[in-house]
């Protein structure tokens, strides 16, 4: 029995140690990974974030005319993995875990894109800015095979290369 | 395939390398010339390519040579490949460093093997799993349904390559709405029965049926957490899988990515720089520490010491914060991946780290002295939950609660791995078998840890800490184990090209679960859940019990904190 | 994208502003685990320990779902756990609410589209709705694993102490 009633100096010397979170400041570590922010500036809408990221939290959807990056930080895990793939740098993961809400579509963010449609069949392949930034990089790509989605661009490489002429 | 040569210079290869035990076990499986077709040897593993009719008897030779355990088995759907189902065997010499794979491969028009769980207790999950998730026919007993519920779809195996994930999503997500309003809102809770209800649907673990005060026997109704992870984790790519590895469990995720990455390394032979594997080690001792604080504070907890357990956790929340300046997060770290790790610790962090481990040492010792050295805790530990040595063999167990029995197997000292062979330590081990074996065998290895740390990062050698430039070889065969709080996961893998072809894991209350009925019997039922508490299930155990009491034939569901206080009022 | 919230009759929003102010002093909760790992679930009770002690504002666990306001629930609501959900649900009194913790609970983390999951509480909201089980008041908890304080943060906003942060937001490229 006499050994159970030494907890009490050990208590009487730690003392309190609750952090009376929210009146005082929450016990984050320099190092700790909160939710990702995206820069819309930076984001050209490649989609490498959303090839890397375990739960598909991250996701390149069109809708309309427009394609969207959307973020749902309910699924998030907070690895950090996309802010290290994207090659723009446009991800940025912030200390943020304050992120309860009762509405569940509150949890989703968005980034729009305009999109480049192809000429000769329509179809949307990709967005404005990455196709702008490939061109800017590579540059004597010719203008007319930039314009075309990869399967029509096939075809006319192809043609051009068994001699089809043009129609 | 069946051809009928065996692959006899590799045979002699194996016997000129080791030693002792594996040259034996080769001579007696070289015995059945006819019917083991190849023998490989790469590092410590070696492929036995056997037939199918020769399991039982191989498995025969091999209980009777002493100091080799069952480890795993998978089964895996080569139908594409060599248009074959094959299940491996394997089997760990601890004391020689080495794997025994055994491959037996089955026909696709007539999937049966005899079973082996007569000669080998420890196969029973293993064969029933087989069963569940690929329709594998095990021989001569009974098949019922482990891990997926009652009324899953006859035909239908998960793991077969012809259901993809979406597909299986459509088949039985409506069921499970149309069995819950069958069931309907009622609770069941007191009812005049026989020994065994079957209509009885609690969300139970463990069923206890008692004599008066006394247990009999018990059964263990779970697997409710099954996700379906190794379906999943064949549809993503290699650096994605650790992620999901290290949700397996939330207070031991590390082990699992660092098996996993060590699986993938062992199959490609990729060169992981020593400054990772130190940190890979620093990492998982500080897992251990938290583990065992953990589980500490709930064994007081079920004591009915609750001051004990408010005490034991308020020194585990400083190892927390220390896990969350050098990883970035609380559990479940996520800096595991396969080649080295993604964040690096300065010396800064270092030095925070020791001043964490200095705390802990000197706190912990102090409420050791005073919960666990006092008469009235060690009379409800002693004696209670015994585990005898043999039973413990026979089952494979592994980790605390083998070596409280006596049974010395630790995966640090058997299959080295990380940054092990850099330190020294010991490994607890008594003899007795009860609670309080298992209790002090938690208790040195903390103290332990501690030690070890102190070395590690002292030795910790700079450099670069991922190498990033590998590429994959498909169809090629990883095993990675680690010693986890609880005892030896392991991964076995197969490589695709993009993504894991086959990956099976086993974690260790997997293996230690089937010892709880043995554990029970003929003790007090106020005993009943600090015995289940003590082999660490890694499943949240606060939940209920389910008591049938044979003699009055009544059930009742009681909360198992509720069983356990009775004896602490019975001893004051 | 259609922006829809939980459907609040007016006369049930006039119940459940009071019976939140008659409960929100002391409030009872009843712990939920669906099939979650467990990462989770510790930090619901580290809540309760020293460091962030929660019972300073008169949470208390109990352990019988006949007796709780509010349902801490965790884990991906594995098929095998979602009759017991339902009826550990259907047990507790009117008006009941709900706290999904964790991102398995919120969105079903990497396994939102196992076999063997129902893909997180908002699917399976909508499918107790079909089964005539109401829900009073849900809040998302997001967090892999739900640090302490953010649980304690996710009870406040529930309790209507304070109002939630995040709103949906549309950035243009």
């Amino acid at each position: 029995m006499v050994k159970f009633l030494k907890i009490i100096p050990i208590a009487v010397k730690t003392g309190t140690v609750t952090i009376k979170y929210p009146y005082q400041e929450p016990l984050v570590t320099d190092s700790f990974r909160g939710a990702i922010e995206i820069d819309p500036n930076k984001c050209v809408g490649c989609g490498a974030c959303t090839r890397i990221c375990p739960p598909k939290a991250l996701t390149l959807t069109t809708e309309s005319n427009t394609m969207i990056l959307r973020y749902f930080v309910g699924r998030c895990i907070f690895c950090g993995m996309c802010a290290d793939t994207c090659p723009e740098k446009a991800i940025k993961i912030t200390k943020e875990f304050e992120l309860a809400t009762g509405n569940i579509y509150d949890l989703y963010s968005d980034v729009e894109h305009e999109v480049k449609t192809c000429s000769i069949c329509g179809k949307t392949f990709t967005s404005k800015k990455l196709s702008n930034k490939i061109a800017s990089k590579v540059p004597d790509i010719p203008t007319e095979t930039m314009d075309l989605c990869p399967d029509c661009r096939r075809k006319e490489t192809l043609k051009k290369f068994i001699g089809v002429p043009e129609q | 395939m069946d051809s009928g040569e065996a692959n006899m210079s590799g045979a002699s290869m194996v016997s000129a390398h080791s030693t002792n035990i594996v040259g034996d076990a080769i001579s007696k499986i070289m015995e059945f010339k006819d019917k083991v077709f190849s023998i490989e040897q790469r590092g410590g593993i070696v492929r036995i390519k056997i037939h199918r009719d020769i399991l039982p008897h191989i498995v025969q030779r091999l209980a009777i040579l002493k100091g080799i355990y069952l480890r795993t088995m998978m089964a895996s759907d080569e139908r594409g490949l060599e248009g074959v189902y094959r299940l491996y065997y394997v089997f760990g010499v601890d004391k020689e460093h080495t794997n025994l794979v055994f491959e037996v491969a089955l026909p696709q028009e007539d999937p049966k093997v005899p079973t082996v769980v007569d000669i080998n207790r420890a196969s029973d999950w293993y064969e029933l799993e087989a069963h569940d998730m690929l329709g594998v026919e095990f021989l001569n007993r009974k098949l019922y349904r482990l891990v997926l519920p009652e009324d899953w779809p006859e035909k239908v195996h998960p793991l077969k390559k012809e259901y993809s994930v979406s597909e299986l999503l459509k088949l039985y997500r409506p069921k499970a709405v149309e069995y819950a309003k069958e069931i309907g809102a009622e609770n069941i809770v007191t009812i005049p029965i026989g020994p065994y209800h079957p209509a009885l649907h609690e969300p139970e673990f463990f069923e206890l049926y008692v004599r008066g005060e006394k247990v009999i026997d018990a059964r263990y109704m779970g697997f409710m957490v099954h996700r379906g992870i190794e379906k999943l984790g064949e549809n993503m790519k290699y650096d994605q899988v650790p992620f999901l590895a290290e949700r397996i469990c939330g207070i031991c995720g590390f082990v699992h990515s660092t098996s996993y990455c060590q699986a993938v390394e062992n199959a490609l032979d990729i060169d992981v720089p020593e400054r990772a594997l130190f940190i890979r080690s620093i990492i998982l001792e500080i897992e251990r520490i938290h583990s065992h604080l953990l589980w500490v504070g709930v064994a007081l907890h079920l004591l009915g010491y609750d001051t004990g357990f408010m005490h034991s956790w308020r020194i585990r929340e400083r190892v927390m914060i220390l896990a969350e300046l050098l990883t970035g997060s609380r559990k479940t770290y996520g800096i595991n991946v396969v080649g080295g790790v993604r964040r690096d610790i300065d010396n800064d962090k270092i030095r925070k780290a020791i001043d964490v481990l200095n705390y802990v040492r000197e706190e912990f010792k102090k409420l050791v002295e005073i919960s666990i050295n006092v008469p009235q805790v060690t009379a409800r530990l002693r004696g209670t939950g015994v585990l005898p040595l043999g039973e413990a063999i026979a089952l494979s167990l592994v980790g605390p609660t083998a070596r409280g029995s006596g049974l010395d197997r630790d995966v640090r000292r058997d299959y080295p791995y990380a940054a092990y062979k850099y330190v020294s330590f010991r490994v607890p081990t008594y003899s007795e078998g009860d609670n309080l074996a298992r209790t002090l065998v938690r208790v040195d290895e903390t103290f332990e840890s501690i030690d070890m740390l102190y070395q590690l990062l002292d030795k910790l050698p700079s450099g670069s800490i991922r190498n990033e430039s590998w590429s994959v070889e498909p169809y090629r065969l990883g095993i990675g184990s680690v010693e986890a709080p609880r005892g030896e996961v392991i991964h076995v893998l197969l490589t695709g090209e993009y993504s894991p072809y086959r990956w099976r894991v086993r974690a260790p209350t997997y293996q230690n679960l089937p010892a709880i009925p043995i554990m029970l019997k003929g003790i007090d039922l106020a005993d009943a859940p600090l015995t289940i508490a003590s082999i660490d299930p890694c499943f949240s155990c606060t939940d209920r019990a389910i008591v049938v009491d044979v003699d009055r034939n009544t059930v009742k569901s009681i909360p198992i904190e509720a069983l356990s206080l009775k004896g602490t009022r019975a001893i004051r | 994208m259609s922006q829809s919230t939980i459907k609040e009759s007016s006369s049930k929003s006039i119940d459940l502003k009071k019976a939140l102010s008659r409960i929100k002093r002391s409030i009872w909760v009843f712990h939920i685990n669906t099939g979650s790992c467990n990462g989770c679930d510790i930090e619901i009770l580290d809540v309760l320990t020293p460091y962030f002690d929660v019972e300073r504002f008169g949470i208390k666990l109990v352990v019988s779902p006949r007796h709780a306001d509010l349902a801490l629930l965790t884990g991906p609501v594995t098929i095998k756990t979602f009759s017991k959900v339902y009826r550990a649900l259907s047990a507790m009194p009117r008006p009941r609410f709900v706290l999904a913790i964790g991102s398995c609970a919120v969105g079903g983390n990497i396994w939102f589209e196992s076999y063997s999951t129902m893909g997180g509480f908002p699917k399976v909201l909508e499918m107790f709705s079909e089964m005539g089980l109401e829900i009073d008041g849900v809040v998302y908890v997001p967090g892999c694993p739900a640090r302490p304080e953010a649980i304690i943060y996710g009870a406040a906003t529930l309790l209507g102490l304070q109002k939630p942060k995040t709103v949906y937001r549309r950035f243009k490229a």
